[in-house]
């Protein structure tokens, strides 16, 4: 109980950085490799912000939510738009991305220095409570409570809101989607932002659950995040849930029946039987585009 | 004297160093219908892409309802009242009928429920299937899904693509009796067709395209009754040969 | 700045970058490269013997095999069930396998986990750069071959390079597998230079770094990525020669110009260097068809054989009827004409004889072959080539370089022969020249060889098509709507031409909505609408059956009956301004 509780805390987080991924590949059909450093800046900057004025966790994730969205336009201006009238969109845009992912840890770098960070004491509340025979910090609990209540409120904002129906317009036919009049520009823009702002508040609670931020833990959870969107089905808002979720209780298993150091070897095994088994992912689609 | 709504001068389109469009001008009235025909490669739709704003010309001006809209893009091409239904449809497949229409009212904010019943009136199998994904209607009902999407933008002018395309000649009675419908409602309408004689009929007037360029104008009475114009540019006749 | 270990470097990088380069030449984005390099390392290094006992030469050359042979491998296992994969998917797979990879190496004992394992140092500028000398003539010699030329066409678009035969899946593999044995080799040498290796050496940025390098470098030109290792290699020592120290500032550089590159430079660093066009002299191909070289030409079936057997076809999408119940038969030498509106199913009947799309029930049989379970490229092997409605030029390349591709069926290998400069390799390559220059000759555009294939007018693309097509010296030649967008004249060259490649014995299936032309052109004209075959029969046949003019031709009856009906109102409101 405890393992598939611990699971549940990391896999949440899997979760919610790899709805950012699969966000953009959905509607977009591009792979925006600056995510995952969004992913790390944002952790960093929510651990400055907390040392610098005090504020609680709750402030900081909205601004850090916010940082991430401003971040996710900056990206996609710099990194994407420029590009996408070239044949070559999808890859070259996959190489800029990389270039953004380089500059802004370099950014990092200069701001924070190369050492590893923690949140100062007192930023989350301690405690901690039992669930079943299992104990839990409030911190897990939250981290579980805010991701997965932000997968859902982005499910709903792509199935019931105007800009959620723009969204899967674009990423059904966006030649259809520009005759409608649909800004797609902005379209595009706006996920590149949601999508960010949703990596950058997983970025501070991984931060959270293992009390340390580094430089390079956007590139460790990168290639996770792959293989959670091949798993769900690329481009599938629900798969991406479930896929976090199933490679986080997998790996707690797999520490405690295999041993620690093959720990990371699941997330690639998982990735791979799904690409041979199933190529379209638990939850995705053949041929079919959905958000 | 009724005034032009749209004005296009010296129109140029190029693909790369294709040129598919080559310096087409043209006017249409308020509140008339004019078809563009032309065999397929011609040029047609080339020229409603760019006056939409869905490519940007290469070169030449147009103006609607009096101003300078060569550059603009289709996003607010459509809040202005121009409208496309396009080639091949194009209804989101995989969103329901229901939202394919949310997406065409969203200008209309408040008034889109109303405004969306009154299509669902127009159109009882879209009603009736209103929660079911446009992917499942059959082309004629798609059709329907793509004009009463572009009406409820509320536009001035309308442009319909090949709006018979792979229609049994049953429905394309239907898809012209709507069209006369939306004219009769003030809109103006450009058509585009293969069905060219139909167009015509229909049309107050028509260009007859070739290679990017306009070979001929007149009425649609007019372009009818010339049997050579009909043979050497429709290819439907003896030309070729 | 140019110390030993920069220039081995560079040489490394470079041979790393060329293993990236030998997939994205065929449109491939792989990242295992850096998990074969890791295995064939280690491998290499537990195998090959000490130098004390074989001295350091013989030592390298035998760990070389090994990294070469374990690479390759690597690639054959992980290609095997990945090279249905396209795009990302294969990107995210291969990355997989690398991290996979990685993963086990950190866990087994025989290489000594993430202390890593000790190798002798054997490799010095010398070695490394003979080496990436020797990878970059591998990579210079591919580019003009057969073999080259057919990664080139995936590349820039797989299914028309289907329809001319290649057959891509065979193809994207070998292209993998070198791949796999230069990132063997690269690893390999990492390994005798650096002295001891770890498995973090192998790592997702070790892979992000090699792609990098071979994207700033370009894989439009076999030199792009030497250009892109001295370019990436050199830039953190002049950075430090011209004193910027700052820890963080040196990936900012780096990553800047990357970006700047991948947005102003599209084709990387070599895309500076013009690039050498494979012109063509006209007058030398004389020459070459005076000389006796030609490509091997096929037999076509005698004059009335069945060519095509349709019975009872079908295609039909998510409920649609695309296509339904057709039964046709074409005759060898015929010109069939395949009539109908826009919508009532002549592409996807032409898309299911060239084998492109699967029937949903009936059967077809085409020059012998079974259509439906016969990939794309047998079929144009037994002899179908096709155009497309929307014309699938390879556009970056020029005509020639076009209809080159379009020889793959009938000309020979020459890569192999190519890496030894053997003469009849050249002698080959030049009959595969002078067919494609008659191929061009016979569609009236060898003035027009070396341009750009997205340069040609619309006419001259699709006339480049059909040179494409008849390249590969078809026995049936599709084509789907070769007049569209061609002018009077045009269209009437056209009809010439089809007219006198069916007296060379050739059977031609084409779509045209020009009715006029069709009547005039073909021996044999197919009616189709929604889906069914409404008639067929000659022309005179067609003009006169009844059904054909009451739902297509009729048209003109019932037109010439309406016109004086008043159903245009209102000539004040007349439109007709046009000023064109």
């Amino acid at each position: 109980m405890q393992q598939l509780l611990n699971g549940l805390f990391i896999g949440s987080i899997y979760a919610l950085f790899a709805i950012g991924f699969t966000l953009v590949f959905g509607i977009l059909d591009r792979l925006n490799l600056a995510h995952p450093a969004v992913f790390a800046a944002s952790a960093f900057v929510g651990i400055g912000l907390a040392e610098a004025f005090e504020l609680s966790i709750w402030v900081i994730l909205v601004l850090v939510f916010l940082f991430g969205a401003v971040l996710g336009l900056v990206i996609e201006r710099v990194a994407f738009r420029p590009l996408k009238n070239r044949p070559d969109a999808h890859f070259a845009g996959l190489i800029a991305s990389i270039a953004m992912a380089g500059m802004i840890v370099a950014v990092l770098q200069a701001f924070f220095g190369p050492q590893t960070r923690r949140f100062p004491e007192g930023t989350a509340p301690e405690g901690k409570v039992e669930i079943l025979g299992a104990s839990a910090t409030y911190v897990q609990l939250a981290i579980v409570v805010i991701c997965i209540g932000l997968v859902i409120a982005l499910n709903v904002l792509v199935q019931r809101s105007s800009l959620g129906r723009s969204m899967r317009a674009v990423a059904e036919n966006p030649t259809a989607a520009r005759v409608l009049g649909i800004n797609v520009d902005r379209v595009t823009a706006m996920t590149f932002s949601i999508s960010s702002a949703l990596g950058a508040v997983a970025g501070v609670l991984f931060a959270l659950n293992v009390n340390s931020a580094q430089l390079g833990m956007g590139t460790a959870i990168e290639l996770k995040g792959l293989a959670v969107i091949i798993v769900g089905g690329m481009g599938s808002l629900p798969g991406a849930l479930v896929g976090g979720l199933i490679l986080g209780i997998a790996e707690v298993f797999a520490i405690q029946y295999i041993g620690s150091s093959w720990r990371d070897f699941i997330a690639f095994a998982l990735l791979f039987v799904i690409l041979l088994l199933m190529p379209q992912g638990i939850f995705g689609k053949r041929k079919v585009r959905e958000v | 004297m009724t005034e032009a709504i749209l004005q296009v001068t010296d129109l140029r389109v190029t693909y790369g160093k294709v040129e598919a469009v080559r310096g087409v001008s043209f006017e249409v009235q308020q509140g008339s219908l004019v078809t563009l025909v032309g065999a397929n490669g011609a040029g047609k739709s080339s020229i409603i892409n760019a006056i939409a704003g869905i490519v940007k010309p290469a070169g030449g001006k147009v103006t609607f309802q009096g101003q300078d809209i060569t550059r603009t893009g289709s996003h607010k091409l459509v809040g202005r009242g121009l409208v496309q239904v396009p080639e091949g449809r194009q209804v989101l497949s995989t969103l329901t009928i229901g939202e394919n229409l949310q997406l065409g009212a969203r200008k209309l904010r408040g008034g889109a429920a109303s405004a969306i019943d009154g299509i669902y009136e127009r159109f009882p199998v879209l009603g009736e299937r209103r929660h079911l994904p446009a992917g499942s209607l059959s082309g004629g009902e798609q059709q329907m899904l793509a004009i009463g999407r572009a009406m409820l933008a509320e536009p001035q002018l309308i442009f319909m693509d090949e709006p018979s395309m792979g229609l049994a000649p049953k429905i394309v009675d239907e898809v012209f009796k709507v069209i006369e419908e939306i004219r009769a409602g003030g809109t103006t309408v450009v058509l585009v067709e293969q069905n060219a004689r139909r167009a015509l009929q229909a049309a107050d007037g028509g260009h007859i395209l070739q290679n990017g360029e306009i070979v001929r104008s007149g009425t649609g009475a007019e372009l009818l009754a010339d049997d050579g114009i009909i043979q050497a540019y429709l290819g439907t006749g003896g030309g070729g040969k | 700045m140019f110390t030993e270990s920069v220039l081995v470097f560079i040489a490394l990088n470079g041979i790393f970058a060329y293993s990236f380069y030998a997939v994205l030449v065929a449109g491939q984005l792989s990242l295992g490269q850096a998990g074969f390099a890791g295995i064939a390392a280690f491998v290499a290094a537990t195998l090959a013997p000490t130098p004390t006992d074989w001295g350091p030469i013989p030592t390298l050359i035998v760990a070389i095999v090994i990294g070469m042979v374990v690479g390759s491998l690597a690639a054959v296992i992980l290609g095997l069930p990945t090279m249905r994969l396209r795009g990302v998917f294969l990107a995210i797979a291969t990355l997989g396998f690398a991290e996979g990879i990685r993963i086990f190496i950190l866990n087994q004992s025989w290489t000594g986990g993430a202390q890593g394992m000790s190798v002798p140092k054997i490799v010095g500028p010398e070695i490394a750069w003979v080496l990436l000398i020797v990878v970059a003539y591998w990579f210079w010699r591919q580019g003009r071959s057969r073999y080259g030329r057919a990664l080139e066409a995936i590349r820039e678009d797989e299914l028309a390079a289907r329809s001319i035969g290649i057959d891509v899946g065979r193809h994207r593999l070998t292209a993998f597998v070198s791949a796999g044995a230069i990132a063997g080799l690269y690893g390999v040498l990492w390994a005798y230079f650096m002295r001891i290796i770890a498995p973090e050496d192998f790592s997702f940025s070790t892979a992000i770094d090699g792609l990098v390098t071979a994207v700033v470098g370009g894989s439009t030109n076999f030199f792009g990525p030497i250009l892109g290792s001295g370019f990436q290699t050199m830039l953190p020592e002049i950075q430090r020669a011209v004193g910027i120290e700052a820890g963080w500032l040196r990936p900012f550089i780096s990553g800047l110009l990357l970006l700047i590159v991948i947005l102003y430079l599209p084709g990387g660093i070599a895309s500076l260097v013009p690039r050498r066009k494979q012109k063509i002299d006209v007058a030398a191909l004389g020459l070459a068809e005076a000389s006796g070289e030609s490509v091997a030409m096929r037999e076509h079936p005698a004059k009335g054989e069945v060519v095509v057997q349709l019975n009872a076809l079908a295609k039909e999408y998510g409920g649609v009827h695309a296509v339904q119940g057709v039964d046709l038969t074409v005759r060898s030498g015929d010109v069939v004409g395949l009539i109908g509106p826009n919508g009532a199913g002549k592409t996807t009947l032409v898309n299911m004889i060239s084998g492109l799309i699967p029937p949903s029930s009936g059967s077809a049989t085409v020059l012998g072959v079974e259509v439906g379970r016969t990939p794309v490229h047998k079929i144009a092997a037994a002899g179908v080539t096709r155009t497309f409605q929307h014309s699938k030029l390879f556009n970056r390349l020029s005509a020639l370089e076009n209809v080159l591709i379009g020889t793959h069926l009938v000309a020979k290998p020459t890569f192999l022969r190519r890496l030894l400069w053997l003469p009849s390799a050249r002698r080959d390559e030049q009959a595969a020249l002078a067919q494609a220059a008659r191929c061009l000759d016979r569609v009236g555009l060898l003035e027009k060889a070396n341009v750009e294939a997205k340069g040609l007018s619309y006419g001259d693309q699709r006339r480049l098509e059909i040179a494409r097509a008849l390249a590969a010296d078809p026995s049936l030649l599709i084509l789907d709507e070769p007049a569209a967008g061609m002018n009077h004249v045009e269209a009437e060259e056209l009809s010439a031409l089809i007219r006198s490649l069916a007296n060379d014995g050739l059977t031609i299936i084409f779509i045209e909505h020009n009715v006029g032309m069709v009547l005039g052109t073909c021996d044999h004209i197919a009616v189709l609408n929604f889906g069914q075959l409404l008639a067929s029969g000659t022309p005179a046949e067609i003009e006169a059956d009844e059904r054909v003019i009451e739902a297509y031709l009729g048209a003109v009856q019932e037109a010439e009956a309406e016109t004086s009906a008043p159903v245009v109102a209102d000539a004040s409101d007349d439109p007709n301004q046009g000023r064109a």
